[in-house]
């Protein structure tokens, strides 16, 4: 799973904290503290993932990922950023942005993204297109809107099956109560309290009570993950 | 529009317009008149005049007899209707187009007098010259005026056809000019609307004709580009403290995280946990903090488009149901449809915001619901817990303010003033209630039916 990643941030501290945590998950990791050295590095084109604060000395976040993506790097770009509100993020991602993560974030969050976006460019488009997802033997049938365990057919309510459906795309990977909200209800603010949990808990009666082996598990501190074995 | 017009100054402007010009239209007409009837008079003198001398020259050609006779077989001018001839002092008078010898005096000129005319009748104006003759003869001779009045009636007329065209333009006038005033002055209030509203890109267009509306068009401009200046300053003053505040936060709340890798369960362990959950709650303060900021100063891409607000109101009700379930707390939603401009986003935060809240100090209901307004739609949140006090609901909806029951709880008291801010972003506006159906500022307290926050937002 572990890849190449790039961390663009002026703020010290927090590189090497972002650093030393991936390098834990056995990533590579080169760092930049300015804009025009995460450009040059960037361009290389050798990275798997680029992590870019927004507001950075000398060149700005936005000015290099518009400058890294007129240059033809596609590589995947989380950009960090403290100012976090709804413009920022529409701005961010409409300048070439994979994702958007505001500061102070806890770095299982951004883990899950890093690892969604490395999953994504990796064989993730086929099964993105799949018509039926699977883990172990849950099977969600995208056509039919069927869900089933075994031989067991499980009704879902609309909400439960696009919940079910993003945990599916995303199995064998943490995703967060952030990526959820943002994911299937398209909401960018915090709603507060355990709202995500309780929708998981309900979903998880549905698909685990009374198996042998529960498929939908908690993160402690990070989030949820759907996997088999 | 017409009432709208006739209520407005322009309306009485175009009142005094239409006074003034019937009074100069009737002026000319009455001077017309006069001037006219001048010279219709002058022309009746001469015909009586002439008619006098013909009728002197018989009598010098032929003295009474050739006279009488000339008046009798009314000959030469004698013959017209109007004009009559009275001859007397030989015996029987000798009358033309006459019932009775006027009485006039003789004179050089002519008289206003009142004849019988032969046709019968009252007695008709007229005017009328007499002499006296050397052997004692008296002739009158006159002519009816009683066609005057036919001229005055026609004055009338013309009089009355003034006004109605006067009218009319006037009315037309009032209907152009008002539209041209109203569209300028329209336009301009939609570009103050805007700059309300947080766009201050928006300007006024000059029509290039310097007036008034241009002045005006031009300060409110000059406003909007001081206005611009100061929010795009705020801004970046409101960047520039986030980036400030918030990375050291987030190197907080790092360490913290660190050190809870390296440390192992225990006391140090439970120590690091709390660190880290009021470091969360540092944070959401400074999130929503400079949220709230942003959104009272309007400082923000204005993103709102059509928005169906039942949808919106379900969309949320399902996200916190199965909470709402978990904490043994019923949420109702319903409603009626309807659609507002509205930026999806900041609604569905404040709706969140208050779903929150009623689950937080409420009882055991809550119902959100759509309620048709005048020209609105208000979106309610209605509770059965203990409600706030009538004296107090002004007060929850300042920034910072948390009343006394929510002390014990975690939150910025922020809440209700974010609601409010984006109530406002919206055109609306956001009051609180007691839930028996009474309104904010009741007396009494909320203690009976809870609290119904109302999140009023026009209509598209």
């Amino acid at each position: 799973m572990a890849g190449r990643v790039l961390v663009v941030e002026d703020d010290d501290r927090l590189a090497e904290y972002i650093s030393r945590g991936l390098l834990e998950q056995n990533f590579t990791v080169d760092r930049a503290a300015t804009g025009r050295d995460g450009l040059f590095l960037a361009t290389d084109a050798q990275h798997d993932v680029v992590i870019l604060d927004r507001m950075l000395p000398g060149m700005d976040g936005m000015a290099v990922l518009k400058a890294m993506r007129a240059a033809g790097v596609r590589t995947p770009v989380i950009i960090l950023s403290a100012l976090a509100d709804t413009n920022d993020r529409i701005e961010g991602l409409t300048a070439g942005a994979d994702d958007y993560l505001g500061k102070p974030f806890s770095f299982a969050e951004l883990l899950a993204r890093v690892q969604a976006l490395l999953r994504r460019d990796k064989g993730g488009p086929a099964q993105a297109e799949a018509a039926v997802l699977r883990c172990g033997e849950l099977e969600l049938d995208r056509l039919t809107r069927q869900v089933r365990r075994g031989s067991r057919k499980i009704p879902m309510q609309p909400r439960e099956f696009r919940l079910l459906e993003y945990l599916l795309l995303h199995a064998g990977q943490v995703v967060t109560r952030t990526m959820l909200l943002e994911a299937v209800w398209d909401y960018h603010f915090d709603p507060g309290t355990n709202v995500i949990d309780v929708h998981i808990s309900r979903l998880r009666r549905k698909i685990d009570d009374g198996e042998p082996e529960a498929l939908l598990r908690t993160v402690r501190g990070a989030g949820y993950m759907i996997a088999a074995g | 529009m017409l009432r709208r017009l006739a209520s407005s100054t322009v309306a009485r402007l175009i009142a005094a317009i239409f006074v003034l010009q019937v009074i100069s239209g009737g002026a000319a007409i009455g001077l017309l008149r006069a001037k006219m009837l001048q010279v219709i008079d002058l022309d009746r003198t001469r015909q009586i005049v002439d008619l006098r001398n013909e009728l002197l020259g018989a009598f010098y050609a032929g003295g009474y007899r050739e006279l009488a006779s000339a008046v009798a077989e009314r000959r030469g001018s004698v013959s017209d209707p109007l004009l009559f001839v009275a001859v007397s002092g030989h015996g029987k008078p000798v009358l033309s187009h006459l019932a009775a010898v006027p009485q006039v005096a003789a004179g050089d000129r002519p008289v206003r007098i009142r004849a019988y005319h032969a046709s019968g009748g009252p007695p008709a104006e007229a005017l009328a010259l007499a002499a006296d003759l050397a052997d004692g003869t008296h002739l009158v001779v006159g002519i009816l005026t009683t066609p005057d009045r036919h001229f005055d009636l026609a004055f009338v007329e013309a009089l009355a056809l003034v006004i109605v065209l006067t009218a009319g333009l006037a009315l037309g006038g009032a209907m152009l000019t008002g539209l041209v005033v109203s569209r300028r002055a329209h336009a301009i209030a939609e570009t103050a609307e805007a700059l309300a509203a947080g766009n201050f890109a928006a300007r006024v267009e000059s029509s290039g004709f310097g007036d008034g509306f241009d002045h005006l068009g031009r300060q409110i401009n000059l406003m909007a580009e001081r206005i611009d200046g100061l929010v795009s300053e705020l801004q970046s003053v409101a960047g520039g403290l986030a980036h400030d505040l918030r990375s050291p936060v987030a190197r907080l709340r790092a360490a913290i995280e660190t050190a809870q890798a390296a440390v192992p369960e225990g006391a140090a362990q439970d120590a690091l946990q709390l660190a880290l959950s009021d470091a969360e709650v540092l944070e959401a303060m400074l999130a929503a903090a400079l949220e709230l900021a942003r959104l009272e100063s309007g400082a923000m891409a204005d993103r709102r488009a059509p928005l169906e607000v039942r949808a919106l109101v379900l969309d949320l009700a399902e996200l916190y149901e199965p909470l709402a379930e978990q904490t043994g707390v019923e949420l109702v939603a319903s409603g009626v449809p309807a659609t507002v401009l509205g930026d999806r986003e900041l609604l569905s935060r404040a709706l969140a915001n208050l779903i929150d809240n009623a689950l937080k100090y409420g009882g055991g209901r809550i119902m959100v619901r759509t309620v048709p307004a005048e020209e609105a739609v208000v979106i309610e949140v209605e509770d059965d817990g203990r409600g706030i006090p009538a004296a107090d609901r002004e007060r929850a909806l300042e920034r910072f303010t948390r009343l006394d029951n929510a002390r014990t709880r975690p939150g910025a008291g922020l809440g209700l003033a974010t609601v409010a801010a984006i109530a406002r972003l919206h055109g609306g506006s956001f009051s609180l209630g007691s839930g028996d159906g009474g309104r904010v500022g009741d007396a009494g307290g909320g203690q009976a039916g809870g609290l119904v926050a109302r999140l009023r937002l026009p209509l598209v």
